[in-house]
C-alpha cells in the first residue's frame, strides 16, 4: 500500500491555478523522482502536499489518513517532511539549533540522540562547526543542514525539492551519496531535482509532470530510455 | 557643574534601563512578526494601574503586584493577538497598524471611563540612596535592577528553552518552522503576549516613579520607537542599549536647554538614525 496519496489534486496562487488534476503515489522504501520543466509545478506540488497551499480541488492522504485539512506543523509531526527549495535554514541560529528545531514534534525529540548522531555521520562538516551561524555556511553545508534537518524531524516520507541547485558537480555528488545511503536504511523519499540524469539514476520511480498533470510515469530506469524523456529533459 | 552633569546622568540612565523594557516588548513583536504595535501605550498605562489598585486596594508591595501585572499583561496579549491581529497577520501593514490602533483607542476608552484622567499614583516610598555626592530615590535604582532581571529572563528564555527557540526560528523563517512542525500561529500569540507583557511590566516599573494617567503610556509608546531604532528593530539587547542612550540624553539636555527641547533632540536624533544608520546603531539584520 502506498504511504503517501495524492488524488487528483489541483492547485495554484491567487488567480493562477498551476496544477489540474495531478495522481501520485509513494509506495513504502522506494526513491521515487518528480521530472519536469521549469515552472510547470513541481513545487507547488510540494507545498500543496506539505499544506503550506490548499488545493482547489483533491486531496493528499498519508498513512491511509485524509490529511488534506490539516496545517503544514501537524503534517510535519505525523512524519511527512520537507526539505524545501532554497534550503530556507534558520539562517540567525546555530547549525545545533537548526537541527534542535528540525526535531521540534514529540515524535522526533524522542530519537533526538540517535538521529543527531546519523546526521553527524552522514554530513561529518557539520559535526566541526555546530556553533556557527547557520547563514554563514557555504551553499553546499546549507543544503546538508537543510536534509540534517528534515532528517532530524523523524521523517517517515522525506521530500527534497532542488537537492543540487546551485551546488558545484563535486558538492552535488557528496548530497547524491547521502541520499543513496538514506535509502538503504529503507526511508520513503520524494525527490525534485533538475538534474534529471542523477535523479533517474538513483530512484525507482518516476513522474514526468507536464502542462499541470503527469504526463508519463513508469520506473525510473524505463523512463530514463524513454525517447521523449531523453529528449525534452536529458538533452540527448 | 561637573558634578551635576555626573547627577543628571545617573538619573537618566536609571530611568533608561525601564524605557529598555518597554520598547524591548515593541521590538520583539516587531521582530517576530513585522507588526507595530499601536496598543503598546495604553498596555504601559494599564500596566501602571495594575499596580496602583493592587497596592492601594490590597496592600500589595507595588514590586510584588508587578508578578500578577506581567502574568495580566501576557494574557492580554494573547487575547489581543488572537483578536485583532491574528486575522491580519499576513495583510500589509497598514491592516495591523489600524487593528492595534483599534485596540490603543478602545483601552484608552475604557480607561478614560473607569479610572478618569485625574492623575493617580503610588504612595510608596523606599528613600533615597547616596553615592557620594549623588543621591536619587532607591525607587530608580530598585527599577534598573527590575529591568535587567526582565533583560535577563527574556535572554535565558529565547536562547535555552524550546519555545523560547521555537520564537527565534518563527521570526527568522516562519515557513520553514512551520515545515519542522512548529505551530506558527501559537508561537506569534506567545511572542505578542510577551511583548505585551514587557510592556505592562515596564509601566508598572514607571508608576513607582511618576503619577500617571491611563493617557499617560502615550510619551513611553514614542520612546519606545525612538529606542528600537537606535537600536536596531528586533533585537532586545539594542533596545536596553537604546534604552540607555535615550535615558542618559533626557537626564543630560536639562541642564543645558530647556526642558522642552529634549521631544526635539530626541526626535531629531530619530529622523537622523534613520537617515543615516536605517538599521539602528548597532546594525541588526
Amino acid at each position: 500500500m502506498a504511504i503517501l496519496e495524492v488524488n487528483d489534486i489541483a492547485s495554484g496562487y491567487e488567480g493562477v491555478q498551476i496544477l489540474w488534476g495531478v495522481n501520485l503515489k509513494l509506495e513504502p522504501g522506494k526513491l521515487t523522482t518528480l521530472v519536469g520543466s521549469n515552472g510547470v509545478g513541481k513545487t507547488t506540488l510540494l507545498k500543496t502536499v506539505m499544506g503550506l497551499i490548499q488545493p482547489i480541488n483533491g486531496s493528499v492522504s498519508f498513512q491511509g489518513e485524509d490529511v488534506t485539512n490539516l496545517s503544514a506543523h501537524a503534517r510535519a509531526n505525523a512524519g511527512m517532511v520537507l526539505v524545501p527549495e532554497g534550503r530556507q535554514l534558520f539562517t540567525e541560529m546555530t547549525i545545533y539549533e537548526n537541527l534542535e528545531m528540525g526535531a521540534f514534534s514529540p515524535r522526533a525529540r524522542a530519537t533526538f540522540n540517535q538521529n543527531l548522531d546519523k546526521v553527524y555521520e552522514l554530513f561529518p562538516r557539520l559535526k566541526e562547526r555546530t556553533r556557527q551561524k547557520a547563514g554563514t555556511l557555504s551553499g553546499g553545508e546549507q543544503q546538508m543542514v537543510a536534509v540534517g534537518r528534515g532528517l532530524m524531524a523523524e521523517p517517515e516520507v522525506l521530500m527534497l525539492d532542488e537537492l543540487s541547485l546551485g551546488l558545484s558537480p563535486l558538492l552535488a555528488l557528496t548530497l547524491f551519496e547521502a541520499l543513496t545511503r538514506l535509502k538503504k536504511t529503507g526511508l520513503t523519499m520524494l525527490l525534485v531535482e533538475q538534474n534529471v540524469t542523477m535523479a533517474l539514476a538513483v530512484s525507482d520511480y518516476a513522474y514526468v509532470l507536464a502542462e499541470g498533470k503527469v504526463h508519463l510515469e513508469g520506473p525510473a530506469r524505463e523512463l530514463s530510455k524513454n525517447d521523449e524523456v531523453r529528449r525534452t529533459y536529458l538533452g540527448i | 557643574m561637573l558634578d551635576q552633569l555626573i547627577s543628571s546622568l545617573t538619573d537618566g540612565l536609571l530611568l533608561g534601563f525601564v524605557y529598555g523594557v518597554a520598547a524591548m516588548g515593541l521590538t520583539l513583536i516587531w521582530g517576530v512578526m513585522s507588526v507595530i504595535n499601536l496598543a503598546h501605550g495604553p498596555v504601559i498605562a494599564l500596566g501602571m494601574f495594575g499596580t496602583y489598585l493592587l497596592f492601594t486596594h490590597l496592600g500589595v508591595n507595588p514590586y510584588l503586584a508587578m508578578v500578577p501585572v506581567a502574568g495580566a499583561g501576557l494574557i492580554a496579549g494573547l487575547v489581543i493577538y488572537v483578536i485583532a491581529v491574528h486575522r491580519v497577520i499576513n495583510a500589509p501593514h497598514l491592516s495591523s497598524l489600524l487593528a492595534t490602533f483599534a485596540v490603543n483607542m478602545i483601552i484608552i476608552g475604557v480607561g478614560t471611563a473607569v479610572f478618569s484622567t485625574s492623575p493617580q499614583n503610588i504612595d510608596y516610598s523606599l528613600g533615597s540612596v547616596e553615592v557620594g555626592f549623588l543621591t536619587f530615590p532607591a525607587s530608580r535604582l530598585v527599577g534598573a535592577f527590575g529591568a535587567i532581571l526582565v533583560t535577563a529572563c527574556l535572554y535565558l528564555f529565547l536562547y535555552f528553552t524550546r519555545p523560547g527557540k521555537a520564537i527565534r526560528a518563527v521570526a527568522n523563517n516562519r515557513m520553514a518552522a512551520e515545515l519542522m512542525g512548529i505551530p506558527s500561529s501559537r508561537v506569534l500569540a506567545l511572542s505578542f503576549g510577551l511583548g505585551t507583557m514587557m510592556a505592562a511590566v515596564a509601566g508598572g516599573l514607571i508608576a513607582t516613579f511618576f503619577p500617571f494617567t491611563i493617557l499617560s503610556g502615550g510619551p513611553y509608546e514614542l520612546k519606545s520607537f525612538v529606542i528600537c531604532v537606535l537600536g536596531g528593530l528586533g533585537n532586545p539587547l539594542g533596545a536596553l542599549v537604546g534604552g540607555l542612550i535615550l535615558g542618559g540624553l533626557e537626564g543630560l539636555i536639562p541642564t543645558f536647554m530647556p526642558v522642552s527641547w529634549v521631544p526635539v533632540v530626541e526626535f531629531g536624533l530619530f529622523v537622523l538614525v534613520l537617515l543615516v544608520r536605517p538599521t539602528g546603531l548597532f546594525g541588526a539584520k
